[in-house]
């Protein structure tokens, strides 16, 4: 019998910016399950980009005990390439190279898995590599577009590129930051619909953070609610009570009506 | 309304008192005047001279036309190793250029390496090319050899900045993504930088090779090949006829390659 690990366990994690005074994370116990999906939800500078950031393993400088995929993480150098890919992130800036393609920039998800670590810098990638980006190009819909540069491309477009990129490097673990914060409802729909389809058919887990709750709550079975780097609820998505988004959002509401 | 008061009082506050503005325009007018002034005394140029050498230039350009288009082919290969020695001479600049200019960059190199490396390339564009090209003559003898080392070492110290400038142009946070895919540092520069930076490189190398062209022309002056030296042989015997076959001769030369340079830059946009 396989032993059972979980995807996450995060122990007394613990993160502050140099010269910061206040916690930017400040969690006791966070277990993820292979295949979960789950929504990470919030307001502006709860701590959900810096909690995606040390999950995707590029956060420096934290303490506790973090192990994802059954490693432990490093707070004090970068992970291995292997394990990086393996975990993949959309960036909520999108954080695409400007004058590539849209091809070139999905391909970059394939740079940690490709076989051709050396022969890459040639250009040279696999047909399982070519492959996969085709699939993350049509998987968001910009078949017809593979040959455009990427800044001239729209907001919603970019987007969609940065999530093909993730997609592409078909990682274990996806993480997606504020993925439809940019997009109109429509277009914010389709991308968490790939999201969700594409973490499901590959058994990938699936985590969203967003600061739209109503948005994401379709699309995850469970919801966690982080306040100034706090989990201040972590429920199914059927268990949620207006409470709890008032509670985390309420602080809100009383500093605009005043 | 508050916004719009708050707006107008941080671009006040901004804004000079109009009275020492209106002081530094005048004192740089007087500077500039004082400068001009000194400069027409001590050349000693006179107005009426200037206005007496009408007839003078124009016996000048009577002996000009007809060109005396026998030279042609002469002029034709003289210009040919002259764009020859531009070509190589920036072939030369580029490879010195890829690695000074990697040394030079602040964001790749800590700040011992790069200072030095950044004073050198000053230094270097500090010399005037013909005094390059006078040295390179007396190291390794006449021909175009001198002045493609010439070029070579007089346009590194343009075109290793630009390229360092280039580098330093990236912007770290495209990057992050290639590090979260589990890119290695080799591809991090191929896929992350280099499609950043490729663009300016080619545009700043081309617009360099123009300037290779235009320098280059003078080179054959002192001996270091090209057609400067038939500017000079026509010129100091009076055979202002050939000479304006070669004047003809450089300036579609320098309008062709502007031309095919601009084309080049079109395509890069």
């Amino acid at each position: 019998m396989v032993e059972h690990t979980p995807n996450i366990q995060l122990f007394d994690v613990r993160f502050s910016y140099p010269g910061g005074h206040s916690q930017v994370l400040d969690i006791d116990k966070l277990t993820v399950e292979p295949g979960e999906q789950i929504a990470l939800i919030g307001s502006t500078g709860a701590g959900k980009s810096t909690l995606l950031k040390l999950l995707d393993g590029r956060l420096l400088g934290w303490s506790g005990r973090a192990e994802v995929l059954g490693r432990a993480l490093s707070p004090r150098r970068p992970q291995p390439r292997r394990w990086q890919a393996d975990v993949g992130l959309v960036f909520q800036d999108f954080s695409l190279i400007e004058r590539a393609t849209v091809f070139d920039n999905v391909r970059i998800g394939r740079l940690g898995r490709t076989e051709h670590r050396h022969l890459s810098l040639i250009g040279r990638f696999t047909d399982r590599d070519a492959l996969a980006v085709e699939t993350a190009i049509r998987d968001v819909g910009l078949e017809d577009l593979a040959e455009q540069r990427v800044d001239r491309l729209s907001g919603g477009q970019r987007q969609r590129v940065g999530v093909a990129r993730c997609l592409a490097q078909e990682p274990r673990i996806l993480l997606a930051d504020e993925p439809v914060s940019n997009l109109d409802p429509a277009s914010a729909e389709t991308v968490l619909c790939v999201l969700k389809e594409c973490a499901a058919s590959r058994g990938a887990t699936l985590i969203i953070s967003s600061h739209q709750p109503k948005m994401v709550r379709e699309f995850v079975e469970r919801v966690i609610g982080l306040k100034q780097g706090r989990i201040v609820f972590d429920r199914p998505v059927g268990a949620l009570t207006p409470g709890d988004l008032t509670g985390l959002y309420g602080w809100q509401v009383a500093d605009v009506a005043a | 309304m508050r916004p719009h008061k708050e707006a107008r009082t941080q671009i006040e506050r901004n804004k000079p008192p109009t009275r020492s503005a209106e002081w530094s325009g005048f004192t740089f007018t007087v500077v500039i005047g004082i400068l001009v002034v000194w400069g027409l005394i001590d050349t000693g140029i006179d107005p009426s001279r200037l206005a007496a050498s009408g007839p003078r230039v124009w016996a000048f350009l009577d002996r000009m036309f007809p060109p005396d288009w026998s030279v042609l082919p002469t002029v034709v290969d003289a210009s040919v190793e002259t764009f020859h020695i531009a070509l190589l001479g920036t072939v030369a600049s580029v490879v010195f250029s890829s690695v000074l200019g990697a040394l030079a960059a602040e964001s790749v190199t800590p700040r011992f390496i790069h200072m030095p490396v950044k004073w050198l390339l000053a230094t270097i564009r500090a010399i005037p090319l013909i005094l390059v090209a006078m040295l390179m003559v007396g190291a390794v003898g006449l021909g175009p050899l001198p002045g493609i080392l010439a070029i070579a070492f007089h346009s590194t110290g343009m075109l290793a900045k630009f390229y360092a400038e280039a580098i330093e142009g990236v912007p770290a946070r495209s990057l992050e993504s290639l590090d979260s895919a589990g890119a290695t540092w080799l591809q991090k520069m191929r896929f992350g930088a280099w499609p950043n930076m490729a663009p300016d490189l080619v545009r700043d190398t081309l617009f360099r090779f123009e300037l290779n062209i235009r320098e280059s022309l003078v080179l054959g002056l002192v001996g270091a090949g090209g057609i400067g030296f038939y500017i000079q042989t026509y010129v100091r015997a009076f055979q202002y006829d050939k000479a304006a076959t070669l004047t003809i001769v450089v300036i579609l030369f320098v309008v062709l390659i502007e031309m095919v340079n601009h084309f080049l830059r079109t395509l890069l946009k």
